[in-house]
């Protein structure tokens, strides 16, 4: 076993490697760096002066106040019911307020486009 | 009005008969709407790309193959930009059929071809090189249209941050909207202080494929790439051509200092003439002809040389003229480039600029990959451009062809190295096709073996170069390309027999 072995140690290594089907890697730094060909290695200020202007008042600076809802737990918002007296559809109202059933003379005189009612 | 919203799924009757709509595990494939994924619903665009050149045209043919709502604005009546109007493609063409000219009228003898009377005809010559442009030009129209690409013909200027104005070719102007908007609009000729360009006897590359015959002497400023095909062209087809170059080497940046020296010898022989270390004080422009002052550079004797036509090829600086940069802001360096990040945003994220008009080599090839990896980086937020791996390609005859660092480049940053090299006179193809002047050059990483940098000069050595290209994307070393097997007998066999010097030795040296 151990001549095999050797042997095997022996043996060529390529630096050329499959690489797999390439993928897009899962983290990305997307914060702005020098150019790979660009003579400076560093950017000048203004790509951090505008990105700083561009987000001042887009969602990604804001913070929200302590007396916002989105500061809130949902629990302590309360129940999510509606209060005594208000419904959130027609078909929790109270039957007075539902639809009556359609009477076949109903039917008739908008059939008739209303005549049977004269008739 | 309260509706009744029924599921789409639950069963219905209808007539009485129960149908179940159920979603259906074969759906047909809706290839619009797949395409369509990165679409807005609204009117604007979600890319424009100013500049319909190689970077731009092919950032646009991907953008509408990623389902992107894409327009391209271009002034020129044909897309392409300069390498398919005037430069890579037309030279390319004149460099072909002069080379031809120049075997049937030198070698045919030697290679037992009896002519008779060789006439060349330079009108159909640049016609023949018309013909190759329009077709390349046509072909991208075509695939714009197949890519749903719009092309808005005229020139572009930026109204604001996210709106540009393009003054239409056609007469009339017209707003476009954008949620992202590439600046490809590459580069233009640098002008030669002292020397104005008419295009007829003071000519740029782009007069340069364009003369109606053939002078008796040409001058080329600047021994770069452009100045030696042009300058070969010319010579090849009855010029006495001077090649008066600033430095002590020509080739340009990259090129090797010992594949320059033969390159310099074999365009020699073949009758181009050098001034190297000069530099050009004036240049006087008469009716007959033009006369330049020229001096050695470390100080010397003033001399006159005498042309009918001289070639200024200094180089190329970026193009962004009327763009109007100044009214969003966008900066450029000192050479004019346009200043960007890693991800080609300028410092408005969603404006990102591509190929001659920023950093890096201004090549044809590397705009291209550009223009891939700049839609990547919208659609994918991840592109790739390796920059250490461009080949550079010089379509002389014998070409000259490098990829990744020279031998200089290796000594400057004290990396050690081994260097393999075999000459195509030890080449079985070379020799059969009696075209056998020029060597491939290995550098290999002293301690791994991993290639550093690949140099040829040789037949099809812009070919050859890709094989090296590719095993330098890899990360390859010299012993892996050597025992790759090579078919025989070509050309790329001295590529696998350099590699072999360079880890080991060559069998046919």
């Amino acid at each position: 076993m151990l001549p095999t072995a050797k042997l095997l140690q022996q043996q060529r290594q390529p630096l050329i490697r499959f690489l797999g089907k390439r993928t897009t890697p899962t983290k990305i730094d997307h914060s702005p760096v020098a150019h790979p060909a660009a003579p400076s290695n560093t950017l000048p200020n203004t790509f951090a002066t505008y990105r700083q202007a561009a987000q001042q008042h887009g969602p990604l600076n804001t913070t929200l106040g302590s007396g916002t809802i989105a500061s809130k737990s949902g629990a302590s918002l309360g129940p999510i019911a509606a209060p005594q007296g208000a419904y959130f559809d027609r078909s929790e109202l109270p039957n007075r307020y539902a639809k009556l059933e359609w009477t076949a003379a109903e039917i008739e005189a908008i059939e008739s486009g209303g005549a049977s009612t004269i008739a | 009005m309260l509706k009744t919203s029924i599921a789409r799924s639950a069963p219905r009757t209808l007539g009485g008969a129960r149908i179940a709509f159920r979603p259906s595990p074969f759906r047909p494939v809706n290839s619009y709407n797949q395409r369509r994924g990165y679409a807005s619903e609204a009117e604007e665009k979600d890319v424009v790309i100013i500049g319909g050149g190689v970077a731009g045209y092919v950032a646009a043919i991907k953008a509408g193959q990623e389902g992107l709502k894409v327009a391209c604005i271009e002034k020129r009546t044909a897309l392409g930009g300069t390498c398919l109007n005037v430069g890579c493609i037309p030279s390319k063409s004149l460099l072909n059929n002069s080379h031809l000219y120049h075997q049937i009228v030198h070698d045919s003898k030697s290679r037992g071809i009896d002519v008779g009377e060789v006439k060349l005809n330079v009108a159909n010559l640049m016609k023949a090189k018309e013909t190759s442009v329009a077709g390349l030009t046509k072909g991208i129209e075509y695939l714009f249209k197949k890519n749903n690409v719009e092309w808005i013909k005229g020139t572009g200027t930026f109204a604001d941050e996210h709106t540009l104005n393009v003054e239409l070719t056609e007469g009339g102007e017209r707003s476009v909207r954008a949620k992202n908007i590439i600046i490809a609009t590459g580069s233009e000729v640098s002008p030669f202080p002292g020397l104005t360009i008419d295009e007829k006897k003071v000519v740029s590359s782009t007069g340069a494929i364009a003369l109606t015959e053939v002078p008796k002497k040409m001058l080329v400023i600047g021994g770069g790439i452009i100045g030696l095909e042009m300058g070969s062209v010319w010579s090849r087809l009855g010029a006495e051509v001077t090649v008066v170059e600033f430095l002590g080497q020509i080739g340009g940046p990259g090129m090797d200092s010992e594949i320059a020296k033969a390159t310099q010898r074999i365009l020699q022989k073949q009758g181009i003439k050098f001034k190297l270390n000069t530099k050009v004080l004036s240049g006087d422009v008469s009716d007959s002809s033009i006369s330049l002052k020229v001096e050695a550079n470390k100080g010397g004797k003033e001399e006159s040389l005498d042309a009918d036509v001289v070639l200024s090829a200094i180089g190329r600086r970026p193009y962004t003229q009327g763009l109007g940069l100044d009214k969003i802001g966008l900066e450029t360096d000192k050479s004019g480039r346009i200043i960007i990040d890693q991800e080609y945003r300028t410092k408005i994220p969603h404006i990102r600029v591509i190929g001659d008009c920023t950093f890096g080599p201004m090549l044809a090839h590397k705009a291209e990959e550009e223009g891939v990896a700049a839609i990547e980086y919208i659609t994918k937020g991840y592109g790739h451009v390796n920059y250490g791996v461009i080949p550079s390609v010089m379509y002389t005859h014998p070409e000259v062809a490098w990829v990744g660092q020279n031998e200089e480049e290796l000594k400057k940053a004290g990396v050690k190295y081994k260097v393999g090299s075999f000459p195509y006179s030890a080449n079985s193809r070379a020799k059969t096709n009696q075209d056998s002047d020029g060597m491939v050059k290995f550098l290999s990483d002293a301690q791994t073996d991993r290639i550093l940098g690949v140099h040829i000069i040789g037949p099809a050595a812009g070919e050859s170069i890709a094989e090296a290209a590719l095993a330098m994307e890899y990360g390859a070393s010299s012993e892996d390309v050597a025992r790759t097997c090579h078919a025989h007998p070509t050309l790329a066999e001295a590529v696998k027999e350099a590699a072999m010097a360079a880890y080991s030795k060559p069998i046919h040296m």
